[in-house]
């Protein structure tokens, strides 16, 4: 057997670095909603980076910035913020943002 | 040989398991009891809490969790044990197939017990036969002795940095797991030593607390291919590296056990029993008494079930007049025993030969003297051309 693939993983077990190579899909494209955060409410008590299941909430030492290449859209942060100060917006009102 | 002396004592092989276990120095162990498995859960409970084990006990509330546990411990580097058995066993079953594609090096002894669909608390192979492509390496013992010794072995190749998979060591629940006899426990500082190459190797990954890792990972389309293709690989791999270790531990120990299979007697056989556990040791004995009537036969005994041994069955068999498979286990979908189904698939190896398979053994029901004898008698009529049943269920024809 001729073998042209080129190996993703590293490691002789599947592992990945979680940062950006997680071998997830392009998960950024299911997105049809987008969590935007109202940073007066918020009192950056890590709950949304905790419960994002991509792992996509980047700390930015006062808060937490959502990276739009990896988040889904399922609202789960926006769920379990408990200030309210994620409210889930529809992509349609970005669509004029690159 | 190395060793120094063992205490030698007659013990039940459920409680030489938990005592070579605990020689292997788990770090974490999470085990479930479950009838014939419940001593190990115990006895290696009771070592722990003497103090005679640095080791964490994770008390769960079923077999699921237990493997889960297990497989999280050794993601994060530690080395685990875990016992189970027939529902234990099959209540784990998503959480085995993930610790195997997950690459994790859980040992775990799986003592052998009829599965469900029918209730019965009594010993078969059907326990094992439902797992058998969940991608663990599963070995099967004979008595238990070799349970003490294959017990050591399997850390080595769980671990072994070319390896990485969960390995299920299996014996007969009730004939082996309440059994007394004669065992050699290893002492620490040799078992320590047969272990230390393990240390030398180069570390596998781990999880590393605050470090953004993905163990696991789900691999889509070809990260799914590459994965499937490593564990392949590395169950192919394994073969060579079961007999490797078996050879170094006799060199070691003084007890080998042929590795992938044991060749009883089958040099100068014209024809083979292929048998696996304790019922190989009761065939032994029929094959020494009909050697002596003038029967050249031999056995080979199927230590290695996954992956399977297909080279040195080759080997083994190739060339032998007439073959039988005593499988204690059935094949749904399939004419003749599992064992026997695969030995099958070699046929066009090994030669155009009769290949009889035998069913017995199911639910505590005796593989016995009689019974071999009879599997022997026909292998040698089948031998000289004379018509033979190629599938019989033993006891329905007492
Ligand atoms: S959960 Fe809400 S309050 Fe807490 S850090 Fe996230 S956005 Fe801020
Ligand atoms: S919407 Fe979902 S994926 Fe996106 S940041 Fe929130 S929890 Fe993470």
């Amino acid at each position: 057997m001729v073998i042209k693939h080129k190996w993703i993983f590293k490691t002789e077990a599947p592992w990945s670095d979680a940062n950006e190579k997680m071998l997830a899909l392009d998960t950024g494209g299911w997105r049809t909603e987008r969590p935007v955060l109202d940073k007066s409410l918020c009192n950056y008590c890590g709950l949304c980076a905790l419960y994002c299941p991509p792992q996509c909430m980047r700390d930015k030492g006062d808060h937490y910035e959502v990276d739009l290449k990896w988040c889904k859209g399922c609202g789960i942060c926006a769920h379990e913020c408990p200030r309210k100060a994620l409210t889930m917006k529809p992509e349609g009102d970005f669509a004029n943002e690159s | 040989m190395k060793a120094k002396k063992g205490q030698v004592s007659v013990m039940m092989g459920n409680a030489v398991t938990a005592t070579v276990a605990a020689l292997c120095r788990p770090e974490v162990i999470a085990c479930y009891p479950i009838t014939p498995q419940s001593e190990v859960a115990e006895t290696i409970s009771s070592i722990v809490a003497d103090g005679k084990l640095d080791a964490d006990i994770v008390e769960v509330e079923g077999e699921n969790s237990a493997m889960n546990v297990c497989r999280g411990a050794s993601l994060a580097g530690a080395r685990t044990f875990t016992a189970t058995s027939s529902y234990g066993l099959v209540y784990m079953y998503d959480t085995i197939l993930e610790t195997a594609g997950f690459r994790a090096p859980v040992v775990m002894a799986n003592v052998n017990r009829e599965t469900p669909g029918i209730h019965a608390v009594s010993s078969g192979q059907q326990d094992l036969i439902s797992t058998r492509d969940s991608g663990w390496i599963q070995i099967i013992v004979e008595n238990n002795q070799e349970i003490a010794d294959q017990l050591i072995m399997c850390y080595r190749l769980a671990e072994d940095y070319d390896i990485q998979l969960p390995v299920m060591m299996n014996y007969d629940g009730y004939y082996l797991s309440y059994l007394n006899e004669e065992v050699e426990i290893p002492v620490q500082e040799d078992v320590d030593a047969f272990l230390a190459p393990l240390k030398k190797q180069p570390k596998r990954p781990v999880i590393v607390p605050g470090a953004a890792t993905g163990a696991g990972t789900h691999g889509m389309e070809m990260g799914y291919v590459e994965a499937r293709y490593k564990h392949w690989s590395a169950m192919d791999r394994a073969k060579k590296k079961v007999d490797e270790i078996d050879k170094e531990f006799g060199d070691y120990f003084g007890r080998s056990y042929g590795g992938q299979i044991e060749e009883y007697k089958m040099d100068d056989a014209e024809i083979a029993i292929v048998a696996s556990g304790s019922a190989a040791g009761t065939a032994k004995d029929v094959i020494d008494d009909k050697r002596a009537a003038g029967i050249k036969v031999g056995l080979v005994k199927l230590r290695l079930f996954r992956p399977f041994p297909e080279e040195r069955l080759i080997q083994a068999l190739k060339g032998k007049k007439a073959i039988s498979v005593i499988d204690r286990s059935i094949c749904f979908g399939w004419k003749y025993g599992p064992m026997c189904t695969e030995l099958k698939a070699l046929a066009s190896s090994i030669g155009n030969v009769p290949i009889l398979s035998y069913i017995d053994g199911l639910a505590n029901l005796d593989i016995t003297i009689p019974h071999i004898g009879r599997v022997v008698d026909e292998t040698a009529a089948a031998a000289e051309g004379k018509a033979y049943q190629d599938i019989t269920w033993i006891p329905l024809e007492e």
